[in-house]
């Protein structure tokens, strides 16, 4: 599975031979892990977070998505996976070498380093989650059926606060797996640091 | 710098615990729901999540 880059730019990854094909990988396996634990959330009786009926909500539009769940399910869990590959190939691409020139400790290759800056991005997206898209898109759908959002996901329907912190815990989730599986270190072993050629070699 | 790391992980899991534990004390009994428990569970399992990750990130070879 482990895989040298054949742009001979020295960088090697936990899966994949390209920081494309990592961060797909990557992002498969985050999206999933976490969209599984969201489903399991009431088993530690926390809000269950169902973003692939979620999604479905959007795209296939209510009343039809509670009257046939099974196809805003399988609808929005298409969409769901697709968002949640593609953050973490612009994880790969964009944000990780980005960091790693910005923020001087997370410049070099190292698992460690590599964590953090999957758990700045989940957090990142756990923000966008709850300011945006639920209470601008979510909100507005389940309103009429007696479940709000609230602002910064305060107030879904029955639940209050918690929900905005169950929100977290499955960003967090995805961050975490993000980041331990999309990992480049030196091909030659030691420490290396981001550099503006580094993250253009990689590509 | 990894001792470091590893012990601030070793917090933040025992941390989680903490507010894990407090959160299932304070949660009732099913179909009742409490803010505060159900917030603490959710805040004490990132934690272990956080610290469970710093801990593979630090036994992942480099």
């Amino acid at each position: 599975m482990e895989g040298e880059d054949s742009s001979n730019s020295g960088v090697k990854y936990l899966v994949g031979k390209t920081a494309g094909k990592s961060g797909v990988i990557a992002g498969l396996v985050a999206t999933h892990i976490a969209t599984i634990f969201g489903l399991w959330f009431y088993g530690a009786r926390l809000p269950k977070f169902d973003f692939p009926s979620l999604n479905g909500y959007i795209y296939v539009g209510l009343p039809f998505g509670f009257t046939h769940p099974d196809v805003a399910f399988v609808v929005g869990g298409v969409f769901h996976y697709v968002d949640g590959i593609l953050f973490g190939l612009i994880f790969a691409l964009v944000v990780s070498p980005m960091m790693g020139r910005i923020i001087k400790p997370l410049a070099a290759m190292t698992p460690t380093a590599n964590y953090i800056k999957g758990l700045i991005w989940g957090w990142t997206l756990w923000i966008i989650s709850s300011a945006l898209w639920m209470p601008l898109l979510i909100g507005p759908i389940l309103a009429p059926y007696g479940a709000p959002v609230g602002t910064f996901l305060t107030s879904f329907g029955p639940y209050g606060v918690q929900a905005l912190l169950a929100n977290l815990l499955w960003h967090t989730i995805w961050g975490a797996n993000l980041g331990l599986i999309f990992s480049p270190r030196p091909a030659s072993g030691g420490v290396r640091s981001w550099t503006r050629a580094t993250a253009a070699e990689m590509r | 710098m990894a001792a470091r790391t590893m012990m601030a992980a070793a917090g933040l899991f025992v941390l989680g615990l903490i507010l894990l534990i407090a959160g299932a004390v304070i949660e009732p009994a099913a179909p009742a729901i409490s803010q505060s428990g159900e917030s603490l569970i959710a805040l004490g399992l990132t934690f272990i999540a956080i610290a469970v990750g710093f801990f593979f990130a630090w036994a992942a070879p480099s």
